[in-house]
């Protein structure tokens, strides 16, 4: 396990490292080494420092945020088709975001809007889930669907609205999803509550374990099923709504990581949640670089990117394991 | 070991059961049987303190059940229930690895050398050592049932609480895991288990409850409660009992 670990880690580190010298200025090893160790020497310490790291670091950031969130969310409802904007955090956030861009509000509040937003939905989702002290897988997805599907009614009518004004290619862009023109403060902004969501995911995991048994099984031995819920929803809320405020709404990653962790370390909770977190973090970083060399130097939205790569390996992964269940 | 005072539960705003009062004390097995829907595993919930009590009170070792938080009230009791479950890819080890979770501190990720001995340990007793690497879900009913049983011992609790343990098992599985629970009562544990057949009940149970018309028919030793009046008042069938060659006696419901 510990060997699978330092893989996953090392094949991290190798994404990153190669990521660096994806870019419009061609950049030499050697040169982007010197301006690692030399942050302020001149303009390939610019563009390494405040172009290419903060969005690496940031790809790595949105993609182990949002894994962890769909792990989290598949664990505890026991569905493996759930990803981490079921909680219509991304819905809510969307919704905030395109208003406040439509309505002209200044770009550095929007963030901040679109985060309180998701947060504001998935509360919302979460109270008409309640069933008692605990929660109610179905009730869940059904208000999650939902909510979901009338902010987008609302987005798409803002966008028939704003049609041809300047604000349409921003509001287009953010939905799709991008890394593009984000900064280390814009990930600053987002890092304490990701942080807080990480820790209750891991703290978690022991109880998310027991619950993978049913409700009653873990009640049993000594889950307190309606705190432990609760905490999941709240970790796997905090991770999504700050992945969605960095960078739109980035689909797949949480759907399908948490799959190829599982088939990786097991299903133990504690090590999908880990694997999940540098596995998500490696797609997305390796993603972004296509994105933005592939048709070079247009860029695709990372989200449109990873929706072409993700459903041929989704489907992949379901007609492999549905043969084996055959055979 | 559990004491309980003039017990009243209710089920989806229903009264079930009401003024209940017996003990059940250590290293011993009880059956409880009666129709479905009689409050069978509604009782046994409420022992285990996982069903509010409307009325009256449970008490384990002269405390109320609802005093003890979750992980103290597993370390004392242990649940099974054969409800089916989605269990993906997890192996027989990984399930009965559940049972450690009252032993360890919220903040506590990784498990400790005892775990790993109590894990194989309840392996051990339900004869599945062979299967611990196993996926789950390629398993029988009853080697199922052994798992969720190992699940259970792995807990430590003294007492051990069982909701219909041979429903939908052949006759083999079946006598193998009454056998296995008759082993835990020797070993020291109380064993309280819903049960469908009152010969089974006969054949493993120190004491037989009865359970009919919203309380307690009969609450004694077995051979005083698995009786043909007693049974035809609980399930409304003419019952009729018959001794075998080896002289225990087998009851039946009698063909009409």
């Amino acid at each position: 396990m510990i060997l699978r670990f330092a893989a996953l880690a090392a094949g991290l580190l190798a994404v990153a490292a190669g990521a660096l010298l994806v870019g419009g200025t061609e950049l030499s090893p050697g040169a982007i080494g010197n301006a690692l160790l030399h942050p302020n020497s001149g303009e390939v310490a610019t563009i390494v420092w405040q172009l290419r790291l903060p969005r690496i670091a940031i790809g790595a950031f949105v993609g182990a945020a949002l894994a962890i969130a769909g792990a989290l969310l598949q664990g505890l409802l026991r569905n493996p088709l759930v990803d981490p904007y079921l909680t219509g955090v991304s819905a809510g956030a969307a919704v905030a975001i395109v208003l406040s861009i439509s309505a002209g509000v200044a770009a550095a509040a929007v963030p901040a809007l679109g985060f309180a937003a998701g947060l504001a939905t998935a509360v919302t989702v979460a109270a008409l889930a309640r069933r008692g002290a605990s929660l109610d897988a179905t009730r869940l997805i059904l208000a999650g669907v939902s909510l979901s599907s009338l902010f987008a009614a609302v987005i798409a009518l803002v966008l028939t609205r704003v049609q041809g004004g300047g604000s349409a290619p921003a509001i287009v862009s953010w939905l799709a999803g991008t890394l593009s023109g984000r900064s280390w403060g814009d990930m600053f902004f987002a890092a304490p509550y990701a942080l807080l969501g990480a820790i209750l995911a891991f703290l978690s995991a022991p109880a998310l374990n027991a619950l993978r048994l049913g409700d009653v099984r873990a009640a049993a031995v000594g889950v307190d099923v309606g705190r432990a819920q609760w905490t999941i929803l709240a970790s796997s809320s905090l991770l999504a709504a700050s992945a969605v405020t960095l960078s739109g709404t980035i689909g797949f990653v949480g759907l399908i990581v948490p799959h190829v962790a599982r088939r990786m370390v097991g299903s133990d909770a504690r090590y999908v949640l880990a694997a999940s977190a540098l596995l998500g973090a490696a797609l997305t970083i390796v993603a972004d670089a296509l994105s933005r060399t592939l048709f070079a130097p247009a860029e695709i939205p990372i989200g449109v990117l990873l929706a072409f790569i993700g459903v041929p390996a989704f489907l992949y992964l379901y007609l492999r394991d549905r043969r084996t269940a055959a055979a | 070991m559990i004491a309980v005072r003039d017990l009243a539960l209710r089920v989806g705003g229903k009264p079930l059961l009401a003024s209940m009062s017996f003990e059940i004390g250590a290293g011993e097995f009880v059956g409880i049987l009666g129709r479905n829907g009689a409050g069978k595993t509604t009782l046994l919930r409420a022992l285990a303190g996982l069903h509010p009590a409307e009325g009256g009170s449970v008490a384990l070792n002269s405390r109320g059940i609802a005093a003890f938080s979750p992980a103290e009230r597993s370390r004392a009791i242990a649940f099974v229930t054969s409800d089916d479950v989605f269990a993906d890819r997890l192996t027989v080890r990984e399930v009965v690895a559940a049972g450690r979770y009252p032993h360890h501190r919220w903040w506590q990720w990784t498990p400790e050398p005892q775990d790993a001995q109590a894990i194989a340990g309840a392996l051990e007793a339900v004869e599945l050592q062979s299967f611990a690497d196993r996926e789950f879900a390629t398993l029988s009913s009853g080697e199922r049932q052994r798992v969720w049983i190992a699940l259970a011992i792995a807990q430590e609790a003294p007492l051990l609480f069982l909701d219909e343990p041979t429903s939908h098992l052949d006759l083999r599985a079946a006598q193998h895991i009454l056998a296995l629970l008759r082993r835990q009562v020797k070993a020291g544990k109380s064993v309280v288990c819903v049960l469908h057949d009152p010969n089974e009940a006969a054949a493993y149970a120190d004491r037989a409850m009865l359970l009919a018309g919203g309380g307690i028919l009969a609450f004694e030793e077995k051979e005083l409660v698995l009786t043909p009046a007693l049974l035809e008042q609980a399930y409304g069938l003419k019952m009729e009992s018959v001794a075998t060659a080896s002289g225990a006696r087998r009851i039946f419901p009698s063909a009409s």
